[in-house]
């Protein structure tokens, strides 16, 4: 990789540097205060970042998915609704990840409502968050913003349905034969590139699928793969 | 210490206990993924916070709070929820700035519409979002989040 391309991925924490640089040259003393400000959020970070993370994916793990986007249709009336919010609220990863997701139940015939249900919820109410937002703006805040913010998105997306047609969504194109990995939705976690070498590899902070040769797949280890990433970013279909 | 923080160690702790007697496989897997995850992140994480340094370094937070306490409310709001559409903070760094904000006396109703908008409405995702769904289904979408994170942020402003 370029030195220019590796400027180019981490654009903004060479902005920050830069910035870090030309404080320090001119006002020394503020220089060495944002340290110490950052210094504070550093500490909350590893304290309660690990165990979000720990419990996003043992979350993200043990819901049965699957079985819950069944009942995801325009018929499926409150039961609809109340399961999108779940799928939302324990799903992993940052809200573009939902992207991918949601497409998926979409061509599984998700209503409207509910994948904007699932979009919304996944965006503000994660349960490990909630206990995070307890923490530092007290309980009574975060339980009464948690009840504003579940009323505003039953409103606003049965108000969106009405509004949005079927026709407004763009017309899905046929799956592509072959093996295909989400490059918006990777999140660079190394995950299939470890477990299947032979197959993937990492290029900067994304995964890209090696030349293979169709013979050799080993299908079994693939379809795994495919199961473990995060944030199903994977596609394969045979020709 | 707050007892937020233990609470939530021993509550995964135990989750990950009884995911391990009950999947070991499953549970390795679990771990790998929240590793991946945040390796993935780290980079972008620790440049935000150490942005946030900065900033709070040349506006600290009792000036931010003067200035908007000068403000009338709606427009403070307005601005507040706006700030939020454009950044694109992790909540679990979006909470305690907001409890420095509220702490340095940032009223409650600014504070919440930036909260909502920081995680809900996106510039940075609205790209993708279009992609994947369409301009019309993605402007209702945003659109609506940002006008009922203020009407959220006000309500609260009622009954906190």
């Amino acid at each position: 990789m370029t030195a220019l391309k590796k400027v180019k991925e981490n654009l903004f924490l060479v902005i920050v540097a830069l910035a870090y640089i030309a404080m320090f040259i001119i006002n020394p003393v503020m220089g060495t205060e944002s340290i110490k400000n950052s210094g504070y959020y550093i500490k909350e970070m590893l304290f309660i970042m690990p165990v979000i993370f720990v419990l996003t994916a043992l979350l993200d793990m043990w819901i049965p998915k699957e079985k819950i986007m069944r009942y995801l249709g325009k018929d499926a009336g409150f039961k609809g609704v109340f399961l999108s919010f779940v799928v939302g609220s324990v799903s992993a990863g940052p809200i573009y990840a939902a992207f991918p997701m949601c497409l998926m139940l979409r061509k599984k015939g998700a209503s409207i409502r509910n994948i904007i249900i699932i979009l919304s919820s996944w965006a503000v109410i994660k349960v490990p968050m909630l206990l995070n937002e307890a923490k530092f703006l007290g309980p009574k805040f975060m339980a009464i913003r948690w009840v504003l913010t579940v009323l505003a998105i039953l409103i606003f997306s049965w108000i969106s349905a009405k509004i949005i047609k079927d026709e407004d969504l763009p017309v899905e194109s046929p799956a592509k034969a072959g093996l295909h990995i989400n490059r918006d939705a990777c999140m660079g976690c190394t995950i299939c590139a470890k477990a299947y070498p032979e197959l993937f590899e990492m290029q900067g902070k994304k995964s890209v699928v090696k030349a293979y040769d169709k013979q050799n797949l080993n299908l079994e280890n693939l379809q795994r793969v495919i199961g473990d990433c995060p944030v199903h970013a994977i596609e394969y279909s045979e020709e | 210490m707050d007892i937020f923080t233990p609470a939530i160690w021993i509550a995964t702790l135990i989750f990950l206990a009884i995911s391990f007697k009950k999947n070991k496989t499953k549970t390795k897997q679990a771990l790998k993924m929240a590793f991946g995850m945040g390796k993935g992140m780290l980079a972008s994480i620790l440049s935000i916070i150490f942005a946030i340094g900065l900033i709070l370094t040349i506006m600290p937070p009792m000036e931010i709070a003067d200035f908007v306490g000068r403000q009338s409310a709606l427009l403070a709001t307005i601005v507040a929820a706006l700030f939020g559409t454009i950044t694109l903070v992790p909540a679990f760094i979006a909470f305690p700035l907001v409890g420095t904000l509220v702490d340095a006396g940032v009223s409650v109703v600014p504070a919440v519409a930036f909260l909502t908008t920081l995680t809900m409405v996106g510039v940075v995702t609205f790209p993708l979002e279009k992609k994947e769904f369409g301009a019309k289904f993605t402007a209702v979408r945003n659109g609506f989040s940002f006008l009922f994170a203020i009407i959220i942020a006000l309500v609260m402003g009622v009954i906190i």
